[in-house]
């Protein structure tokens, strides 16, 4: 009975390092959810009173487990960039009707003003296409599934700052993200509503990388 | 000490259920990608009356999932009922043209079904368009895709079918994809190991696949 009871002592002790080195696996490396966006082009200047719906495929996931996805904006220029509203839409695969809306998070805040121009932001100033600024959203809460279609959508305030901001992209190695800009606020798409047209599978302005940390 | 230990053995059999558990659920997780698929909205190609949709895999884009089985997604438009005469995959060396393989495909277990696409437990969302369109996933085949074939999914659609004439394809909306396809006036899906895949591949966007998953 001795010699049982330590047996299953240690065994015990055994099964919680064990099951305490695979928990922790998952979190340890950064994975991409999907292939993101390669060499940088440039893109367009005045975003002011802009969206911009960026496609996040499904059929496109690359099988990485996570429960939570972060999504990363890139910039090379302007000063402040002025966001009105940021939401993750969930379609379809392939869909175009809103099933449902997350909000999507910069430092707590849907709506954040981001400082292009500090160094605690952007380390490595100023700002250009060789060094862009790459901004890392808070997490989204949830798995991405491969069974569905998701739209990160970006709306820019109509302001004066938002005239000289500039979107890293138009890559033409873009991965599997894809976007399209249309005029006006489209972050307040109702569920059951209808994305707006105009996506051709261009390369995405602002969205890069969407990764599980 | 007797309680200590009683205690242990509680604890270890209630750990070695909860992994136990753990394990079972990573057996059952969601269906995986294995290549990239078909993104954003599609477009459609109508009338396939005698038409052989040939749609590549290519054993180069394969994303490194182990799975024993795959799984093809088709996707439909427009239409009532789709005939379909006949379904294979063939098997290639890596950009070789050569059949090394032949499997047949099937859905409800047959290789030549007719798939009712006007009702609503086949197709959830009616009517069928680019903006729905109706995704039917064939049974799932008992295959390891390999990195070094390539697979190419033919699918023939009767010949004189009026229900063939208003079946209508989705056609992936842009190339950010790994399936290719392209299409031929005639049943090539009777092709034999030695035999090559007909000309034609030339990158386009696939008709009809959607998905490979693993399930």
């Amino acid at each position: 009975m001795k010699n049982f009871c330590r047996l299953a002592t240690l065994a015990l002790a055994l099964c919680v390092i064990a099951t305490n080195a695979v928990a922790q696996a998952p979190a340890t490396v950064l994975s991409n959810l999907v292939e993101g966006v390669g060499p940088m082009a440039g893109g367009t200047t005045s975003w002011a009173g802009l969206s911009e719906l960026d496609l996040i495929p499904g059929s496109s996931l690359l099988g990485v487990k996570s429960t939570s996805a972060f999504l990363y904006i890139g910039f090379y220029g302007g000063n402040t960039v002025d966001i009105g509203n940021m939401v993750l839409y969930k379609t379809a695969r392939n869909g175009t009707t809103v099933l449902s809306g997350k909000k999507v998070t910069l430092g707590g805040v849907s709506n954040p003003s981001i400082n292009l121009t500090s160094t605690s932001v952007c380390p490595v100033q100023p700002v250009s296409i060789a060094n862009p600024c790459i901004i890392k959203l808070d997490a989204v809460k949830g798995a991405l599934s491969s069974l569905n279609d998701y739209y990160f959508t970006i709306f820019f305030t109509n302001d004066g700052n938002n005239a000289s901001v500039l979107g890293i992209g138009n890559m033409s190695a873009q991965g599997s993200l894809s976007g399209y800009t249309v005029v006006g606020d489209e972050t307040r798409i109702k569920t059951k509503g209808a994305l707006p047209q105009g996506y051709v599978g261009g390369a995405p302005y602002f969205l890069m990388y969407v990764a599980n940390q | 000490m007797k309680t200590v230990c009683k205690f242990a053995v509680l604890t270890l059999t209630m750990l070695a259920v909860t992994v136990c558990g753990f394990a079972q659920d990573a057996k059952v997780t969601a269906a995986l990608n294995l290549e990239r698929g078909v993104t954003g909205p599609v477009t459609t190609n109508l009338n396939w009356a005698g038409y052989s949709a040939l749609n590549l895999i290519p054993g180069a884009g394969l994303i490194p999932i182990t799975s024993k089985t795959t799984a093809f997604y088709l996707g439909f438009t427009a239409g009532s009922t789709a005939d379909i005469g006949n379904m294979v995959l063939y098997t290639t060396p890596r950009n070789s043209s050569t059949i090394s393989a032949v499997t047949p495909v099937t859905y409800g277990g047959v290789s030549n079904p007719s798939i009712n696409l006007a009702s609503k437990t086949v197709c959830a969302v009616q009517p069928l368009s680019a903006g729905s369109p109706c995704i039917v996933r064939l049974d799932p085949l008992t295959l390891s895709l390999s990195a070094l074939s390539d697979y190419y999914l033919v699918v023939y659609f009767t010949a004189n079918d009026n229900n063939n004439s208003a079946v209508s394809a989705t056609v992936g909306g842009n190339v950010i994809s790994s399936l290719t396809g392209w299409y031929i006036g005639s049943d090539q899906t009777r092709l034999t190991v030695g035999q090559s895949i007909p000309a034609g591949s030339n990158g386009n966007r696939p008709n009809f696949l959607m998905y490979v998953m693993t399930n």
